[in-house]
């Protein structure tokens, strides 16, 4: 019986942490079309880079993965996150990325919007452009 | 429907003579199974072996032989029978599965007409906050307290700072706008307006955006990283020599012309650049004019600001230098006009930890009506500030210009004249939008008007 039960116990937490390590992975996407490196990413939502190719970038926030995006992808809290886009705001006249509510939103935007970027926590599916994976 | 079978053959069976009919009638009723149509069939056989039980007992085994071959005949019926029952079973569990089948598509197609619905609400909501309609207000505030005003040495007590007003419509592709309107008091107490700055842009991409309009001019770090709300700033107040005009600045701060700026980012880096030409400005009541509806006597301002922004090595650090010309007129009833000329080499490094940051300014100044002598003098500050937990930044800052006053720059200025501030603040964030900041100075002038006093100062600044 003992032995029954640690395969099964074994199991689970096998299937636990597979299932936490899948929802772990953040994809950053873009709108269809629009080509952009991984490091550029970076650029993108420090308000750095505008512009792939001749398309306007329009990156939004994700508040279900802002979290994770800021520490692995700009490895910045959320407070200097604020205070960068804020100077950059009222010095250049650059909007920060709006806030989409969650996944389902951001991807939806993305989808819609010509030069649409943001990161998601779910696999995005067909329709748009998988930047980067994190 | 449940098939009952009593223990009345059981006790039939145990009489002997009945026995066996009873059997085979409960038989039947068992391999019938619980449908209607067997039930019915059970019942026929029963009717059937009823009538034998009247008979006599003379006759019993001829009649056993017939009942015998009745029953035979009767399972072979029941056998038949139960053959199409079994079929149409098939066939009835056959359909089910083909009906099911029909219905499904109906459900897969009205759940699939719910989610392009949910995906055409969520794609029109996420296209409408898009910030590509209306245009979202933005501004400052700040009201401060003190044994003196912030820039007013010679006001005490509480006073409004300034509203600011800042509105950036995005107009389009590649066209940029940026409008920030401030409404301070002036020292008569009266509230005026200012429209600090204007300006118009377009992006050709990345690297470069021409604006025109009214701007700050590029002159430093300070200048154009910061503006007429307090918020945004670490110190409670900006380092008096690049003060904007009104207040008593004297630097020409703001420009109206056209102003070439971008970035080029390299392997490890980023070199920034501005290029900038406008009119002149004037000296008029003793303050910098930046002449927003243009000038009458033809002088211009030019000039250009190169800096490098350091990468993964030293993140956060930039350093640059800057140059300007202007051909300044003033108000007197003979115009003089001053060409002022200066170069700056500045630095800022901004960190998670702490942001440093320190500009010296050098003039060389030259009288051209007439043409008279060089006059030099210099200027600079360094800040230091420490990003500490619990929201709190402590500050120390060093000001000091040395100011010729043989030069009509500065000569006609009134807050032109030489002098050093020591400073040490400590800023607190209530949240992302407000911070309290309190300051204690020592500043003194060190020519024209000696004099010497201490700062308290309490300040509360927003931005919304």
């Amino acid at each position: 019986m003992q032995p029954k039960f640690s395969v099964w116990f074994g199991l689970l937490v096998l299937l636990v942490v597979r299932s936490a390590a899948a929802a772990d992975v953040l994809y950053v996407v873009c709108h269809e079309g629009v080509s952009l490196d991984a490091a550029e990413v970076r650029y993108v939502y420090l308000g750095e880079k505008q512009f792939a190719n001749t398309i306007r970038l329009l990156p939004v926030d994700n508040v279900a993965a802002q979290v994770a995006f800021l520490e692995r992808v700009l490895k910045v809290d959320a407070t200097r996150y604020s205070g960068i886009w804020t100077k950059k705001w009222f010095r250049d006249g650059i909007n920060p990325p709006p806030v989409k509510a969650g996944n389902a939103e951001a991807l939806a935007y993305v989808k819609q919007t010509q030069g649409g970027c943001s990161y998601i926590g779910v696999d995005p599916g067909p329709g748009v452009t998988v930047i980067a994976r994190y | 429907m449940a098939t009952v079978v009593s223990d009345a053959p059981l006790a039939h069976a145990r009489d002997g003579r009945f026995g066996v009919a009873w059997l085979w009638r409960g038989r039947v009723i068992k391999r019938l199974g619980g449908g209607m149509f067997g039930l019915v069939l059970a019942v026929a056989g029963c009717g059937a072996i009823a009538p034998l039980t009247a008979r006599g007992e003379s006759s019993e085994s001829k009649q056993l032989t017939e009942l015998q071959q009745k029953l035979d005949q009767s399972l072979k019926l029941i056998e038949a029978l139960t053959q199409r029952v079994k079929q149409l079973e098939a066939a009835q569990s056959a359909s089910a599965p083909a009906a099911a089948g029909a219905a499904a598509p109906t459900d897969a197609q009205r759940i699939e007409t719910v989610e392009n619905r949910v995906m055409q609400i969520e794609a029109t909501n996420a296209g409408r906050s898009g910030d590509t309609t209306g245009v979202p207000l933005h501004g400052f505030a700040d009201i401060g307290i003190g044994n003196h005003t912030a820039n007013e040495q010679q006001f005490q007590g509480a006073n409004v700072g300034a509203l600011d007003i800042f509105l950036n419509p995005q107009l389009g592709q590649h066209t940029r706008s940026l409008f920030e309107l401030t409404f301070e008091v002036n020292e008569q107490g009266q509230v005026q307006s200012d429209l600090e700055r204007a300006q118009i842009g377009y992006q050709f991409n990345d690297q470069a955006t021409l604006w025109v309009g009214r701007f700050h001019t590029p002159f430093g770090y300070y200048n154009t990283a910061y503006h007429h709300g307090q918020q945004i700033a670490i110190s409670l107040r900006r380092p008096r020599l690049i003060l904007f005009e009104d207040q008593g600045g004297v630097m020409p701060s703001h420009t109206v012309g056209a102003w070439f700026t971008g970035s080029e980012h390299l392997t490890d880096g980023k070199v920034t650049y501005d290029l900038f030409a406008g009119n002149g400005q004037s000296i008029s009541g003793g303050e910098i004019d930046p002449r927003s509806g243009g000038v009458d006597h033809g002088g211009a301002i030019y000039g250009g600001n190169l800096g490098y922004v350091f990468g993964e090595t030293l993140n956060g650090l930039k350093i640059g230098v800057s140059a300007f010309r202007s051909k300044i007129t003033d108000d007197q009833q003979f115009v003089n006009f001053i060409r002022v000329d200066n170069v700056a080499v500045y630095f800022n490094y901004d960190t998670d930890r702490f942001e440093y940051v320190g500009e010296y300014y050098r003039f060389s100044d030259t009288d051209l009506t007439p043409v008279g002598p060089l006059h030099r003098s210099s200027a600079g500050f360094l800040q230091l500030a420490w990003r500490l937990p619990f929201a709190t930044t402590p500050y120390a800052r060093y000001e000091r210009a040395v100011l010729d006053q043989s030069d009509e720059y500065f000569a006609l200025q009134n807050n032109g004249m030489s002098y050093y501030r020591a400073a040490l603040g400590l800023r607190f964030d209530l949240d992302l939008k407000s911070a309290l900041k309190f300051e204690v100075a020592r500043t003194k002038n060190t020519d024209r008007n000696i004099q010497e006093w201490n700062d308290v100062l309490l300040n509360y600044a927003i931005r919304f």
